[in-house]
C-alpha cells in the first residue's frame, strides 16, 4: 500500500543488482579467476559406512602439475557444528567415513584433467560397515551406531510440553491420530557450489563461496584453520540463490583453504551438481505423527505431535531442524495443551538441513487432519481454521508474544479472492480446492548471533555509501539496503554505493537465514541513515537558520518542511561538513528483543523471534484420475508482510514460493535412494517445476504494520512457500475425496491412493507412526 | 590430446582458437574469452543457464563442442547491449522485476531474443514453449513470462 510519507519506500523500484546481473556481468564464485590459480578437486567416500584403515597419496603427490594434495591426517580431526554439543562433522575423515560423499582427500592442480588423475592415483583401503537408511531402523536395538556417542543413533531429542494435554484430551468431542510422512527434497539452486581460496603471504586468506552469512563462515573457518578471524576474510561475491542451503558451514570451505595454504596458490572448486546435492545439505525426511483434540466447535483443545527427522549422517543445524517445524506451527495456531517430541536421527545419508519448506509432512500433516476434522464436524476447512488461528496480541505455547498478526485477513481475503467455500460447496469432479496457512520467524537467537550494523559515508558530490554485512543470496536484500537509506537519506538510489558482506571492511551482521534480513539488517541501515540525517540536519541548520526538527531530506536537498525551492544541495553540506571538521559518518545497530536464555533442546521456552509472519494460499487443481496426473490451476496466496517496502520484490517472492512449495515441492520433487545411494542427484531426475507447469498466480499483500519492522517490515515470501505445500496437498485430496498422508504426491501415489481407496476419514495409506523413544536409563 | 584451429565470431569479434576435440562451448567462451556470463548450472543440458546462440539459433553451450561451432557466429549475453544501451529485453527483465538472483537469466534472455527474432508476437504459450528449457528456482516464472511478453506489446520488430 502506497505511504504518502514515502518516496520511495513502499515502491516498486527495479532492483539495484539486476543491471549487472542481465548483462552477464554480475561475478558468481564459479566466475572468478586469480592468476596462478589452481584448480581444486574432493575425493568422497564410496561407501555408506567404512573405516578408513590407510589412505597412500605418494602417487597423487608426484603427478606432473599437482601441488598439494591433502588428507584428514593434516587436519587434526578438525570438527564442524553449528553448536559446541553437535561438533561432529570432521572436515575431512580421519577415521571413519558415514555416507557416500564424505570428503575423504583433496588435491589441487594446474588443471581439471590432473586433478582428476591425481584423485585416481589416490588408494584408500576402507573396512566396509553395515549402514542404517531410515530413522525407524536407525534407531532399532542393535542397529550399526554412526557416532559411538549416540546410542541408538539419536542425534538430537527436543522435547516441548505446555498445559495438560492429558487432561485436556478428556474434554474434547472429537479425537484423531493420523501418521503423514514426506521424502528428502532439495534446493537445486541454479548456481553449483563453489570456492575460492586465496592464501597471502601475510597470513591471512580471503574466501568467495556462496554464503548465507560471511561472518559466521569466517567464525568457523578461523577456528578450523587456527588463522586469526581479522585475517579471515570472506568476499563479496554474487549469489545464485539458497533458500536455507548455503547457511551452514562446508569442509570444500575449509579444505579449498587449506589446499591455498598448501600451495601458497590461489585455489577453486566448483561442485558438480551431484556433489552440489549430495555434499552440500538436503531436506530432511520426515515422519509425523499427530494425535489432535477438539471440542463440538472445532477448537484444537489437545495437540500431542512426535516427529522423527532423517538427518543423515552429521548434526549440521540439528536442533533448530528438529524444533522449527513444530515452532512454525505454534505460532500459525493457538494451542493451550501440546506436546511435541522431535527426534533428529541419524542415517548414513547426506547431510540435512534447512530448506525453504522444512517439515512439509508437519506442516501438511497438520491441515490435512484439520480438513479432516472439519469434515468429521460438518464445517468447512475455512472456518475450522478461523477458529484456530493466532490473533495479535497473543503468546504462542512456547512463550513468544506476537504483535503483529494479520493471519485472519490472509484467510479471509484467499477465500473470497479464489471463492473458496463456493466452489468447495460446489466441487466439479476431479476439481479440488484446498487451502494451508502457516506462519515464520524474523530471525531467532542461535546462541552464536548477533544483531546487525551499518555504516553510511558521504562523498563529496553528496552520494553516499552504506556498508552492511548483510548479504543477498538472491532475494533482493541489497536492493532493500539501498532503498531504505535512499528513502532517509533523500539521495536518488542510484547515487548510493553498497559495500556488503565483506568480512574485512563491514561490520558484522546476523546472517540472512531465519529470515531476519529486513527486520534486523534493514533497520540497522535505517537507523545509520537516521543518525547521518541527524548530522546533515545539524550542519544545514546553521546554514538555514532553521530548526533540525524542522528539515526535510528529498531529492538529494535538504530544505525546511513546505519550501523546497530553498534547500541547500546536499553536497554543498558534504563539503562543508569537512571543511568544519565535522564529516559526517552514519552508524546504525539493531539486535532483535528475543529471550537469549532460550535455547533448542535445554530450554525451548521465551521469547523465539521479535516478529513473526503469517501466510494463506489456496491451491486449485484438477486430478487426471486414469493417470494420477496433478494440473494446478489457480494459486491465490496471500501474506502478512508487515509492509511491503518493495511490493514487486515481495510479490516475486510469493510466486517463487508457490513454484517451490507447492508445485515442486507437493507434486515432484523428492530424492529417491537405494542403500543410501541417491538416485536422483542432478537435474535430469530431481524434477523441478519448468514454466509450464506453472499455474496463475494471484498475489494478496497483507500489512499488519509491525511495530518493530523497519516501517513496519518482516519477511516476505518465506510462510506462502510452506502454506502453498498444504495447500496444494489439500487441494489434491479435495479433488478426490481422500486424505494424502505421504508427500510429495506423484502421479505413482495418488494412482495408487485412487486404487486402493479407503472408505471413511481416514488417511490414505496406513504408516507407521513415530512414537516417543524411551531411552535406556 | 591433439587440438584444432577453429574460428569463429563471438559477439561481432573474429577469433582463431586451438581446441580440444573434447572441449565444450561452455569451456571456451568462459575460460579462454573471459564470457563469465554463460552460466554452467548442470553441464548436462537441462537447466539453459548456458543458452547462447549459435547462427542466432539457441544452442545449450554446455553440450554444444567448439568444434561444431567452427565457422559460426556465436552471441552470448555480453553481446545483447549495443552502444552501451542494454537490449529491450534486458530492460524488460530488469522493469518486471524478472531477475532474482540472476544465475538463470542470461540463458533465459537469449532463449527469449531467438524467440522474438523469429516470432515478434508470440502468444504465451510459445513463449513458455520456449523457455520450457530453462530452469528458475527463484522466480516462479511469472514475472520472467511478464517481461518477454511486455517487449512483445512494446515493439513488434525485435531483435533489430
Amino acid at each position: 500500500m502506497a505511504n504518502p510519507d514515502y518516496h520511495l519506500i513502499g515502491k516498486s523500484l527495479p532492483r539495484i543488482d539486476s543491471a549487472p546481473k542481465v548483462s552477464g556481468e554480475a561475478l558468481f564464485t564459479g566466475d572468478l579467476n586469480l592468476p596462478r590459480m589452481l584448480v581444486g578437486k574432493i575425493l568422497r567416500s564410496p561407501y555408506t559406512h567404512a573405516l578408513i584403515k590407510t589412505i597412500d597419496i605418494s602417487k597423487a603427490k608426484a603427478l606432473k602439475g599437482v601441488h598439494a594434495v591433502i588428507t584428514g591426517q593434516d587436519t587434526a580431526g578438525e570438527k564442524w557444528g553449528v553448536f559446541k554439543y553437535t561438533r561432529d562433522q570432521q572436515l575431512l575423515c580421519v577415521d571413519k567415513v558415514r555416507y557416500v560423499g564424505d570428503e575423504v582427500a583433496a588435491v589441487a592442480a594446474v588443471d581439471e584433467e590432473t586433478a582428476d588423475e591425481a584423485l585416481d592415483l589416490i588408494s584408500v583401503e576402507y573396512e566396509e560397515l553395515p549402514g542404517v537408511f531410515d530413522c525407524f531402523s536407525a534407531i532399532a536395538p542393535g542397529a550399526p551406531v554412526i557416532h559411538d556417542s549416540h546410542p541408538r543413533n539419536i542425534n538430537v531429542a527436543v522435547k516441548i510440553e505446555v498445559g495438560d494435554v492429558e487432561e485436556a484430551f478428556k474434554k474434547c468431542s472429537i479425537i484423531r491420530e493420523d501418521t503423514f510422512a514426506a521424502d528428502e527434497d532439495s534446493y537445486f539452486m541454479m548456481e553449483p557450489y563453489a570456492v575460492v581460496a586465496n592464501y597471502r603471504s601475510d597470513g591471512s586468506i580471503e574466501i568467495w563461496m556462496p554464503n548465507a552469512s560471511p561472518h559466521t563462515k569466517a567464525k568457523a573457518l578461523s577456528n578450523a584453520l587456527r588463522i586469526p578471524l581479522t585475517k579471515v576474510i570472506a568476499r563479496k561475491i554474487t549469489i545464485g540463490g539458497a533458500f536455507g542451503g548455503r547457511s551452514d558451514v562446508f569442509p570444500a570451505e575449509f579444505i579449498t583453504c587449506l589446499l591455498s595454504i598448501k600451495s601458497k596458490r590461489p585455489v577453486k572448486v566448483v561442485y558438480t551438481r551431484e556433489e552440489n546435492s549430495i555434499a552440500t545439505r538436503m531436506g530432511h525426511a520426515m515422519t509425523t505423527t499427530i494425535k489432535t483434540g477438539v471440542d463440538k466447535e472445532g477448537r484444537v483443545l489437545a495437540r500431542d505431535i512426535v516427529s522423527y527427522l532423517d538427518g543423515g549422517a552429521y548434526s549440521s543445524t540439528g536442533p533448530i531442524a528438529t524444533s522449527v517445524p513444530f515452532l512454525c506451527h505454534e505460532q500459525t495456531y493457538r494451542l493451550e495443551n501440546v506436546r511435541f517430541h522431535g527426534y533428529r536421527i541419524y542415517t548414513n545419508k547426506p547431510v540435512r538441513g534447512m530448506i525453504r519448506i522444512h517439515g512439509r509432512s508437519f506442516a501438511c500433516g497438520i491441515d490435512t487432519q484439520l480438513d479432516m476434522i472439519a469434515q468429521e464436524l460438518g464445517i468447512d476447512p475455512i472456518t475450522i481454521r478461523l477458529k484456530n488461528a493466532r490473533r495479535p496480541g497473543e503468546t504462542t505455547a512456547t512463550g513468544s508474544y506476537v504483535s503483529s498478526c494479520g493471519l485472519v485477513e490472509c484467510i479471509e481475503k484467499t477465500a473470497a479472492k479464489s471463492d473458496f467455500i463456493n466452489k468447495f460447496n460446489n466441487k466439479k469432479p476431479f476439481h479440488g480446492i484446498g487451502i494451508g496457512i502457516n506462519s515464520v520467524q524474523t530471525g531467532f537467537p542461535l546462541g552464536i548471533r548477533g544483531g546487525s550494523q551499518a555504516l553510511i559515508k558521504f562523498h563529496e558530490d553528496g552520494g553516499a555509501t552504506v556498508i552492511s554485512g548483510v548479504v543477498d543470496n538472491g532475494q533482493g536484500n541489497d536492493n532493500m539496503l539501498v532503498q531504505i537509506a535512499a528513502e532517509e537519506l533523500g539521495i536518488p538510489v542510484e547515487e548510493i554505493r553498497l559495500i556488503s558482506a565483506d568480512t574485512e571492511i563491514t561490520p558484522t551482521d546476523a546472517g540472512s537465514y531465519s529470515m531476519i534480513s529486513t527486520f534486523g539488517g534493514g533497520n540497522a541501515v535505517k537507523r545509520a541513515a537516521a543518525d547521518a540525517r541527524r548530522q546533515i540536519f545539524e550542519i544545514a541548520s546553521e546554514l538555514l537558520e532553521a530548526d533540525p526538527e524542522d528539515l526535510v531530506a528529498k531529492d538529494k536537498k535538504i530544505f525546511v518542511r513546505g519550501a523546497p525551492h530553498a534547500g541547500i544541495p546536499m553536497e554543498k553540506i558534504i563539503r562543508k561538513s569537512l571543511l568544519i571538521g565535522r564529516p559526517i559518518m552514519g552508524t546504525g545497530s539493531f539486535s532483535p528483543e528475543v529471550d537469549q536464555r532460550r535455547e533448542w533442546v535445554s530450554n525451548p521456552r521465551g521469547q523465539l523471534s521479535q516478529a513473526f509472519s503469517f501466510g494463506a494460499t489456496v491451491a486449485e487443481v484438477e486430478v487426471d484420475p486414469e493417470t494420477g496426473t496433478v494440473k494446478a490451476h489457480n494459486v491465490t496466496c496471500a501474506q502478512d508482510c508487515g509492509f511491503a517496502l518493495n511490493p514487486m520484490v515481495v510479490e516475486g517472492q510469493f510466486q517463487g514460493g508457490v513454484a517451490m512449495g507447492g508445485q515442486g515441492g507437493m507434486l515432484t520433487e523428492a530424492h529417491h535412494w537405494s542403500q543410501g545411494h541417491v538416485l536422483n542427484p542432478t537435474m535430469l531426475e530431481y524434477k523441478i517445476p519448468i514454466i509450464k507447469d506453472m499455474p496463475n498466480i494471484e498475489t494478496i499483500i497483507v500489512e499488519s504494520i509491525d511495530p518493530v519492522g523497519p516501517y513496519g517490515a518482516k519477511e516476505a515470501g518465506m510462510s506462502i512457500a510452506m502454506s502453498a505445500a498444504q495447500a496444494y496437498a489439500n487441494a489434491i485430496g479435495n479433488a478426490l475425496g481422500i486424505y494424502f498422508n505421504r508427500f510429495p504426491l506423484t502421479p505413482e501415489r495418488i494412482f495408487d491412493a485412487i486404487e486402493n481407496r479407503k472408505s471413511g476419514i481416514e488417511t490414505a495409506w496406513d504408516l507407521e507412526p513415530a512414537r516417543v523413544i524411551e531411552f535406556d536409563k | 590430446m591433439k587440438k584444432l584451429l577453429i574460428t569463429m565470431t563471438v559477439n561481432d569479434e573474429q577469433f582463431d582458437l586451438m581446441v580440444r576435440p573434447n572441449e565444450t562451448l561452455t569451456e571456451t567462451l568462459r575460460e579462454r574469452l573471459g564470457l563469465t556470463g554463460v552460466k554452467e548450472g548442470c553441464a548436462e543440458g537441462v537447466c539453459g543457464a548456458c543458452a547462447v546462440l549459435m547462427d542466432q539459433h539457441p544452442v545449450r553451450a554446455c553440450l554444444t563442442l567448439s568444434m561444431e561451432a567452427d565457422g559460426t557466429s556465436i552471441t552470448t549475453i555480453e553481446g545483447l547491449a549495443s552502444d552501451g544501451k542494454l537490449h529491450h529485453l534486458q530492460e524488460s527483465f530488469i522493469n518486471h522485476g524478472a531477475v532474482q538472483c540472476g544465475f538463470c537469466t542470461p540463458g533465459m534472455i537469449m532463449v527469449s531474443k531467438a524467440l522474438l527474432d523469429e516470432k515478434p508476437s508470440p502468444t504465451d504459450d510459445e513463449i513458455k514453449e520456449a523457455l520450457s528449457g530453462n530452469l528458475c528456482r527463484c522466480t516462479g516464472y511469472k514475472k520472467i513470462l511478464e517481461a518477454v511478453r511486455s517487449t512483445t506489446q512494446i515493439d513488434p520488430k525485435k531483435g533489430a
